[in-house]
């Protein structure tokens, strides 16, 4: 009989780390809430004591409400505990045009468009391109988070919305919370240590990992959450790196944290992606601060332009200039692309570890939410089988990646800004991958659907390919073929979504508002 | 709007209320706050549910007067039809609040009345008076403080017990489809009650406790007031 795999070892903290070992816990080891006397897995994180986290990754999907969920942590502790606040999409500025004018913006909402299980919304709303955004024709969260209003009301239950929504936080004090819930709660052992040597068995897997002070750590699955040091997979496994920068261009970047000079400012209900020269700039409203930054190609703009740029960008919106130039921006450095597979003998990287791209969707955490939630769920029963999951979940990651690479380059190729290299760079041929070229050829006459699609689960649905792509104002050849009884559906589904929006901009709180309350009285729990 | 102001025997002193009962004076209310130290009398006649308030999100337990916004069926032309107006009714225009105070130089808090003195039933020609000619307080305003007190500790009572039937999983959600005689129907949404399944399955220990609390007897309380809903389709029907 085969070993089953009980001693599981998690290599790196930060949210990566954490959330890994979180839905771990709670899928193996926990029963409707409650942690197991004899828990099944033993589940150890070693989080080197002097490696700071990087901390920036402030935005997460909608499916961070259940990973939260799941993991068992309540709502309340999180928003006020992690100085969340509620997104609900991002919102391109400047993005279409050079211009730069209130008109040229979009927003890219986390809800489905309105009524999507009944029909596709997207062909009936072509004809009314020049009249309404699509956004606003299919989503309330176009207009209700111009207004900066809250997703949900104070009596809405924990996790329950009226708009679909995940968060804004601070990622420090979220690895911070989930630490404590994981070791307090769930039974993870935490070790502060670094990791010297890793030593493999006869069969090249992992066999136990040689640490500084308190010695041989063994375990039968390795989990690399190190980071773009990629210690486990791409160090020691070797497992080659797939760089997308000759795609994605964006290798660099500087991040700031800007306090609020008036504590009563309004707080934005989605991210702020404003393109700029030679790259974009994030806009994070948290509670009592926004975190911005400006990710940019080096080889189209050096350091100290881009601080400008930045330093322009926080004067411009609504810091004063005395307090900006009391602040000094923080360099990080992306190496945009991923490893070719995530999982190699007994070891699977999550996070960083395996592949990191600029921000631009907010798809990192996704993508770590992903990567755990399918570990948890599809966790090895021993080492025999390992490698027939390690196949498939090697195979949907570079399914994920590529539609990530695809749908962030995508932002881009459809962009008419002329003025600079970057913008004009993006749209040679030679840089976009084929795939997507096909595909924008097959929009030009029909609108982006499921069946573009070619897999169950993707990270993007085809919703999300329609809101880029007309809000970046694309054209696709009107249908021509409608059926009368859709074109009735849809015109009743158009006017539903413009009653609901009306209704719920009037009895929804701001932002702000709302968070004030969840101070006070919390979400009920039900 | 509301004024909410300290109330005081100088200021007041010619204030009266109007304590009878109808739609203009607010009365035409579709539910209003009770709690477990109330629910022995408001299960005699007003089935109790639960229900989220829209500013705070926090449960509070209800009496039922109605099926919609502004309907209340015991109240007629001759005033509410029903032998005990609940407290939280009864209380209004009037409100707790709170005062510091200095004594022998330490500061303490004291609960205080407060008067909305834009409440229709207030005013200086109609209703009773809450003072004296010569000082002192009227029956009236001592039955206000007595009921205020009653109020402020059954609320906070109240919460320990919703916060028992939350961890307990007792609260849950219902729908009450109700059809009336003639043939209309009516839908109410977004109010709670006991959950009878999981209550069925609590064990002796989590019985005792809530029995030690008071809250078994909330519970059954609560369960036993829903056939009251019949009696408010009664009145419904009666309305023709």
């Amino acid at each position: 009989m085969q070993k089953p795999i009980t001693q599981i070892v998690i290599v790196g903290g930060g949210t990566a780390g954490w959330i890994t070992a979180g839905l771990l816990a709670a899928e193996h080891n926990v029963d409707k809430g409650v942690l197991a006397i004899s828990p099944k897995l033993n589940i150890t994180l070693i989080e080197s004591p002097d490696v700071a986290t990087i901390g920036v990754g402030e935005g997460t999907w909608p499916s961070m409400r259940s990973t939260l969920s799941k993991i068992g942590i309540d709502e309340n502790d999180f928003i006020r505990r992690c100085d969340a606040s509620f997104k609900q999409g991002s919102r391109f500025i400047n993005w279409r045009t050079d211009a730069v004018d209130k008109s040229n913006s979009y927003l890219h909402p986390f809800s489905l468009p309105h009524g999507h299980q009944e029909l596709d919304l997207c062909p009936f709303w072509l004809p009314h391109s020049e009249k309404v955004s699509f956004a606003q024709a299919v989503s309330s969260q176009e207009v209700l988070s111009q207004l900066g209003l809250a997703p949900k009301t104070i009596s809405s239950a924990q996790y329950h919305f009226q708009n679909n929504y995940g968060y804004h936080l601070n990622a420090g004090k979220f690895s911070q919370l989930l630490l404590e819930h994981c070791t307090q709660k769930l039974g993870v052992t935490h070790v502060r240590d670094h990791v010297e040597h890793i030593v493999n068995n006869e069969q090249g897997d992992i066999e136990k990992l040689i640490t500084q002070q308190h010695g041989e750590i063994s375990g039968q699955l390795f989990i690399d959450c190190t980071g773009v040091k990629s210690l486990l997979l791409g160090k020691h496994l070797q497992v080659p790196f797939l760089c997308q920068k000759s795609v994605l261009f964006n290798d660099s970047a500087l991040a700031m944290q800007v306090p609020y000079e008036d504590p009563a400012t309004a707080i934005a209900s989605c991210t702020h992606s404003t393109a700029q020269p030679n790259g974009w700039i994030w806009d994070i409203g948290l509670p009592t601060r926004k975190g911005v930054g400006y990710v940019y190609s080096s080889s189209h703009s050096n350091d100290s332009q881009a601080e400008q740029v930045l330093r322009d960008y926080v004067t411009a919106n609504g810091t004063s200039n005395q307090l900006a130039s009391q602040l000094e921006p923080r360099k990080l450095n992306i190496n945009p692309g991923y490893h070719a597979k995530c999982w190699q003998n007994n070891c699977i990287a999550i996070g960083m570890a395996a592949g990191f791209i600029e921000p631009l969707e907010a798809s990192a955490l996704a993508l770590i939410e992903w990567t755990a939630s399918t570990l948890a769920q599809q966790l090895p029963p021993n080492r025999q089988v390992m490698d027939t999951i390690a196949d498939r979940v090697n195979l949907r990651y570079q399914q994920h990646w590529q539609q990530i690479i695809d749908f962030l380059k995508l932002h881009y190729v459809i962009s008419q800004r002329e003025a600079d290299a970057y913008w004009r760079d993006h749209r040679d041929s030679s840089s976009i991958p084929e795939r997507l070229q096909a595909q924008l050829e097959l929009w030009r006459y029909q609108a982006p659907s499921q069946h573009d699609i070619s897999y169950k689960e993707a990270l993007f649905p085809a919703a999300s390919f329609q809101y880029v792509l007309y809000g970046m104002g694309f054209q696709t050849q009107l249908p021509s073929h409608v059926k009368p009884s859709q074109l009735q559906l849809a015109q009743r589904l158009f006017n539903d979504n413009q009653q609901r929006t009306q209704a719920l901009s009037k009895s929804l709180p701001t932002n702000r508002a709302l968070l004030a309350k969840v101070a006070q009285y919390g979400f009920p729990k039900l | 709007m509301s004024q909410h102001v300290l109330l005081n025997s100088i200021d007041h002193k010619d204030l009266k209320v109007n304590t009878s009962r109808s739609a203009a004076l607010g009365d035409n209310l579709w539910f209003s706050v009770t709690f477990p130290q109330e629910f022995r009398s408001i299960q005699a006649h007003y089935p109790i549910f639960f229900h989220k308030d829209a500013a705070t999100g926090q449960f509070y337990s209800v009496a039922l007067f109605g099926f919609a916004q502004n309907e209340n069926l015991f109240l007629t032309d001759s005033g509410w039809n029903a032998s005990y107006v609940p407290l939280s009714v009864r209380r209004q225009p009037f409100l707790i609040g709170q005062q510091t105070v200095r004594e022998d130089g330490i500061e303490r808090q004291q609960r205080v009345i407060h008067v909305d003195l834009d409440h229709p039933r207030v005013s200086q020609t109609e209703g009773e008076a809450l003072f004296l000619p010569y000082g002192g307080n009227t029956p009236l305003l001592d039955e206000v403080g007595e009921m205020l007190e009653i109020i402020h500790h059954g609320l906070i009572d109240s919460q320990r017990f919703i916060d028992a039937l939350i961890e307990h999983e007792l609260l849950e959600s219902f729908t009450l489809d109700i059809e009336l005689d003639n043939g209309k129907k009516h839908q109410m949404i977004g109010f709670y009650t006991i959950n009878e399944n999981t209550l069925a399955t609590l064990s002796a220990d989590t019985l005792a406790t809530l029995h030690q609390q008071g809250y078994l007897q909330a519970i059954y309380m609560a369960l036993a007031s829903q056939s009251k809903v019949r009696d408010l389709l009664n009145l419904k029907n009666a309305q023709g």
